[in-house]
């Protein structure tokens, strides 16, 4: 894959987080979680607008017209693909699936890539304190499963060891290959991954996700309406 | 707010005084709370919760941090 194709991902990823984050908003276990709920999920989704910015400038621009009609062409992990219907969820996704993108930003801010350096710095101060509050919850205890999934949706979404991603690093695009980015989220998080044995003959290399799927139809259709498109004026 | 009501969500939590300013020149001003169980959440409850203006400096302290010279009611001396 090309880099615009996993900036694309990554903006895929933050948008469908945001607003999973954003669905939270009146549902957290306090009032202050569900402000930081709401605060989170519009971080997220301004940093995916940034993030879908930088691919006309990166020369290619990955999105085709199937992505009006066809779920199966949004690039978000399996984790999104449907509303979460647990706190844990929330906070596997916060501590773990927020802070991989946020090492993949880094990379890509260490990186030799000009307008990735540039754009996406200020992403990852805002995202100081999703770090925070992720790894705060997740102290707090939460069930093993969601934990255990966003583990393995992470690491798979870096990549194989000899994929797209380790060949962008050696070309300097990022700073860090797939296991680095392992060892970088690990750090990050005081915590060693879980012991995973991932099949990575059946990984899709575009979705960078190992199960099939797409988001729900609601959610579908709400990215639909976000398009700026809707506000054209008729006829435009 | 009474322990039991702070503690509704966490086993144990403490509440935190927000600071914040606009301008280099103006002192930190108390502008609110945020209840939490640790410094990191409570860090980014106050950014979520009173990010919404263009604050030069914000601080958090534990409300359990600060030393009461006299409450309301009681005398200076």
């Amino acid at each position: 894959m090309s880099l615009p194709g996993l900036v694309l991902s990554l903006a895929d990823n933050k948008q469908l987080l945001g607003l999973r984050y954003a669905e939270w908003a009146t549902r957290a276990p306090s009032l202050e979680a569900d402000i930081a709920a709401a605060a989170m999920g519009l971080d997220d989704l301004g940093h995916s607008r940034v993030l879908y910015g930088c691919l006309e400038p990166l020369g290619e621009d990955p999105r085709g017209p199937e992505r009006e009609s066809d779920p199966g062409a949004n690039r978000a992990l399996p984790y999104f693909d449907r509303p979460w219907t647990s706190w844990p969820q929330f906070v596997a996704a916060n501590a773990v699936l927020d802070t991989a993108f946020t090492v993949m930003i880094e990379a890509c801010v260490e990186g030799d890539v000009e307008v990735l350096r540039t754009r996406l710095r200020k992403m990852l101060s805002e995202e100081r304190y999703h770090f925070l509050h992720g790894r705060s919850w997740l102290k707090s205890g939460i069930d093993e499963e969601p934990l255990l999934d966003a583990w393995c949706q992470a690491v798979e979404w870096f990549g194989p060891p000899d994929g797209d991603v380790a060949e962008l690093h050696k070309q300097g695009a990022l700073s860090r290959g797939p296991g680095e980015l392992v060892a970088r989220l690990e750090e990050r998080l005081e915590r060693t991954a879980p012991r995973l044995e991932i099949d990575w003959s059946g990984w899709d290399p575009e979705r960078r996700r190992g199960r099939p799927g797409t988001i729900d139809e609601r959610t579908f259709g709400m990215l639909r309406g976000l398009e700026e498109k809707r506000f054209y004026p008729a006829g435009a | 707010m009474t322990d039991r009501q702070l503690n509704r969500v966490h086993g144990s939590v403490r509440q935190y005084e927000v600071f914040a300013r606009k301008l280099r020149a103006e002192p930190l001003k108390l502008i609110g709370t945020v209840v939490a169980p640790d410094d990191d959440l409570a860090a980014a409850y106050a950014r979520a919760t009173y990010d919404e203006e263009r604050w030069i400096e914000m601080a958090i302290v534990p409300r359990d941090s600060m030393t009461t010279l006299w409450a309301p009611g009681e005398d200076a001396e």
